[in-house]
């Protein structure tokens, strides 16, 4: 692995560095510095400074739709002279597939049509635009089926570039712990707002260098599972739930820490582990520590130092004609009619 | 010869030259030093080693959506990876034993076809639909939308295994380990009219993974969620056992929206732990006992501010004696406060199993100051038993970043504690933070 690590990370920073020499997107836009509240109050009509977009079929950046009104017939009933106005530049990109001709056009002979929409306006020194809320949109159109088919790109470009959960799609209430209930009918729905690599933060400690709450000290408000010292912890949250740990960790990922606590013998190693079982753990039913009882309650646990397939301890015993004599299986157990020669499994005892 | 970094190499090279054909890009890489210590057990009698862990890592994300091709719509490139050099001992998860390593932990590209009812993806990814329960895989993906609201998914792969070692179960670290893994789904969408996301989905799943043959899993799954009305969500999913032949989970959510800013949930959890263990794995021959949790929560907004929650659960567990169950408990309460940058909460937690659990306190803040912002965190744990002769455990860590010119930030963290393992436990962490989102499409 250690050979060729260099150049993953050659060909890593390749990547981000291509994004480095794109273009980047602007920083935040100048304020901005037309006042509209008193305009629309003073039923100035939003197309005297706006008439071009009625024939925007599409939602560009850097295409403005302004323009102020060159006589002073417009202005006159309030202002002395036309104001002398410098409109900056827009940039940001609104990510919409939208039409205002098509739009404005069923709306044709309405009077400022656009607060329909639009009913948060910028007025001076604002920074941020207002821009209409999705209720805006569904409160014509009916979206049910394309949520239900995650099909969101037919009106957004890109549903990934926003930070929060917006509208009814914000994930309220217990979410955290309905998400994955939610994630095995509509993960394609995820999909939509999320990449993989966010869900891998949580979802991957096979691959992932480290607990969500290392990488991440100053996220305080998450819900990591793992906070804190859980070294202490594990072995009391593995007896409540002991299938949770086992959605994430295999049992080799228990026995790397174990054998460097040696709790289990590591492969080669003449260092006796040592033994945290009580007395009784063995051979002893009567003690109330017998293993058997244990085993039975919560095998996971076990799992954690001995499981190592047909190598595991418990074979040494439980094999057939082994020392414990008696069949390790439960009452439940059924006889297979498969060739358990063939399953590596059973043969590592019925041999 | 063909060696696993030279293939992943070769992807990022390839990942690399689809960027620059991309109209959005995401890019983010973090750089770590964190410094502290770690146990190290000893020979039986002997007090455990107490060894110096110093680490750096480089960790590197990037996406590139709408990559303009000729075939797919929204194609989309992600790869999330990360390398590390230990300067001191190697700390213990590392995965490997020598000094220098690194993982790749997503590497999929993902496009759209056929006006996109079809949705192919490849790489290193995730598989959560059905019974997926997260499979993280080499392989790849294909989901059909068909008419009438049907859908159809298969993935099929190998099972990632931490730092490109063996697959194979025993030694990896992915819980579903094994040289294969396919699957798929079989849904069925009824959108009612009303509110967006109002309807019925069903869906069948299976997962099989086996390694060497020898089947690990061999599940089916079924699915459902149910939206009659705005306030009342049904989510549900229960999995099958081919191999065992009994029912390995099944879960039953109901979340009520009694009104604006109150949530409620109902659960009801039954799993058997056994199946949830390898089924080429010894020992997941020698027990089938059960496990239920019933309960629910309440989440509650009091003002614009002020937010709070708590929720328990009954843990029906099995007894003592085989065939009896006794009854734990768990719960959660959380009440956080937050307004104009700053956020604090408090959280009590409580856990019986058996006759071993924990009480949990723990309180927690942030504020932000323009470009500059402060954490703090304390949690005490109580124990019911002793753990390593212990009673409690207490920690604590204190954060501070800075927002730095063009996108990027620095953080300081620091950790401290008093535990059952550390008479006196600190660590401390650097992290330097580029997260930048670039946007490259021309004016139209």
């Amino acid at each position: 692995m250690n050979r060729h690590l260099g150049l993953v990370v050659v060909a890593a920073l390749l990547a981000a560095c291509s994004a480095n020499e794109a273009r980047p997107e602007a920083r935040r836009d100048p304020p901005f510095v037309f006042p509209h509240s008193p305009h629309v109050e003073g039923d100035v009509d939003c197309l005297e400074c706006h008439a071009s977009i009625t024939k925007a079929t599409a939602l560009e950046n850097r295409v403005r739709h302004v323009q102020l009104p060159r006589n002073g017939e417009t202005c006159s009933g309030c202002h002395d002279a036309v104001p002398r106005l410098q409109i900056p530049p827009r940039t940001r990109d609104a990510g919409l597939k939208f039409s205002h001709a098509d739009h404005l056009a069923r709306l044709k002979g309405e009077k400022n049509a656009c607060v329909r929409c639009h009913t948060s306006l910028p007025e001076q020194k604002a920074l941020d635009y207002g821009a209409p809320s999705m209720n805006a949109c569904t409160s014509c159109h009916n979206h049910a089926k394309e949520f239900a088919a995650a099909k969101c790109l037919g009106c957004h470009e890109d549903l990934k570039r926003y930070p929060k959960p917006v509208e009814s799609f914000k994930h309220q209430g217990e979410f955290l712990k309905l998400h994955g209930g939610l994630a095995r009918g509509g993960a394609e729905s995820c999909a939509s707002c999320h990449e993989q690599t966010f869900c891998a933060d949580c979802h991957s400690p096979t691959t992932m260098p480290g607990k969500p709450s290392f990488i991440f000290p100053e996220e305080v408000q998450r819900d990591f599972i793992h906070r804190g010292d859980y070294q202490s912890r594990h072995v009391i949250d593995v007896a409540a739930n002991p299938a949770s740990c086992r959605k994430c960790h295999g049992s080799n990922f228990c026995a790397t820490c174990h054998e460097q606590q040696n709790l289990v013998q590591p492969p080669g190693s003449t260092v006796l582990p040592r033994n945290n079982h009580p007395i009784g753990w063995g051979t002893d039913k009567t003690s109330g520590n017998f293993h058997g009882d244990a085993a039975r309650k919560n095998i996971v646990t076990c799992a954690g130092c001995h499981d190592q397939g047909a190598a595991s301890l418990c074979v040494t015993c439980h094999q057939v004609g082994g020392f414990a004599g008696v069949s390790p299986h439960p009452k439940s157990w059924k006889k297979t009619t498969a060739d358990i020669s063939k399953n590596s499994m059973c043969a590592a005892c019925h041999r | 010869m063909v060696t696993p970094s030279r293939c992943v190499a070769s992807a990022l090279l390839l990942a690399a030259s689809f960027v620059a054909r991309a109209d959005v890009i995401e890019a983010s890489s973090t750089t770590l030093i964190s410094a502290g210590q770690q146990l190290r057990g000893t020979e039986a009698g002997q007090l455990p080693e107490l060894v110096k862990v110093a680490t750096v890592y480089e960790l590197i994300r990037v996406s590139a959506r709408e990559v303009r091709n000729p075939l797919f719509q929204d194609l989309e490139i992600s790869f999330s990876g990360w390398g590390s050099g230990d300067l001191q001992d190697v700390r213990w998860d590392a995965g490997t034993t020598g000094k220098l390593t690194g993982d790749v932990t997503t590497l999929y590209v993902r496009g759209l076809l056929a006006r996109g009812q079809v949705q192919l993806r490849a790489g290193r990814e995730f598989v959560a639909a059905g019974a997926g329960r997260m499979l993280q895989l080499d392989g790849g993906d294909l989901l059909i939308r068909l008419p009438a609201g049907f859908s159809v998914s298969a993935f099929g792969g190998v099972p990632v295994s931490q730092r490109f070692s063996s697959r194979n179960t025993a030694s990896s670290w992915n819980p579903a380990g094994g040289d294969l893994a396919w699957g798929g789904r079989l849904g069925w969408t009824l959108a009612m009219p009303g509110v967006a996301g109002r309807g019925l989905d069903l869906g069948v799943s299976t997962v099989s993974v086996t390694n060497k043959s020898d089947p690990v899993r061999k599940d089916l799954g079924v699915d459902f969620r149910l939206q009659p009305i705005d306030m009342l969500t049904l989510v549900g999913n229960a999995t099958y056992s081919l191999y065992a032949e009994r029912v390995a989970e099944y879960n039953i959510t109901a979340l009520i929206t009694a009104r604006k800013g109150l949530t409620l949930n109902l659960d009801v959890r039954h799993y058997s732990p056994d199946l949830f263990l390898a089924a080429n794995s010894i020992l997941s021959v020698f027990t089938d006992t059960n496990r239920t949790e019933v309960g629910g929560g309440v989440r509650y907004q009091f003002t614009k501010t002020v937010n709070a929650g708590l929720d328990y659960h009954a843990l029906i567990e099995p007894g003592e004696a085989a065939g009896t169950t006794t009854t734990g408990g768990e719960a959660m309460g959380r009440v956080e406060w937050e307004s104009h940058g700053a956020v604090a909460g408090g959280e009590v937690g409580y856990l019986r199993t058996g006759d071993t659990g924990y009480t949990s306190l723990r309180g927690y803040g942030r504020k932000t100051f323009g470009m500059l912002f402060v954490a703090g965190d304390l949690m005490e744990v109580m124990f019911k038993q002793e753990v390593n002769g212990q009673k409690s455990s207490l920690t604590g860590s204190l954060s501070a970043g800075y927002q730095l010119a063009k996108a990027w930030s620095v953080v300081v963290a620091g950790r401290a504690g008093v535990t059952p393992y550390f008479e006196q436990q600190a660590d401390a962490m650097v992290k330097l933070v580029y997260n930048a989102v670039v946007r490259v499409r021309e004016v139209k």
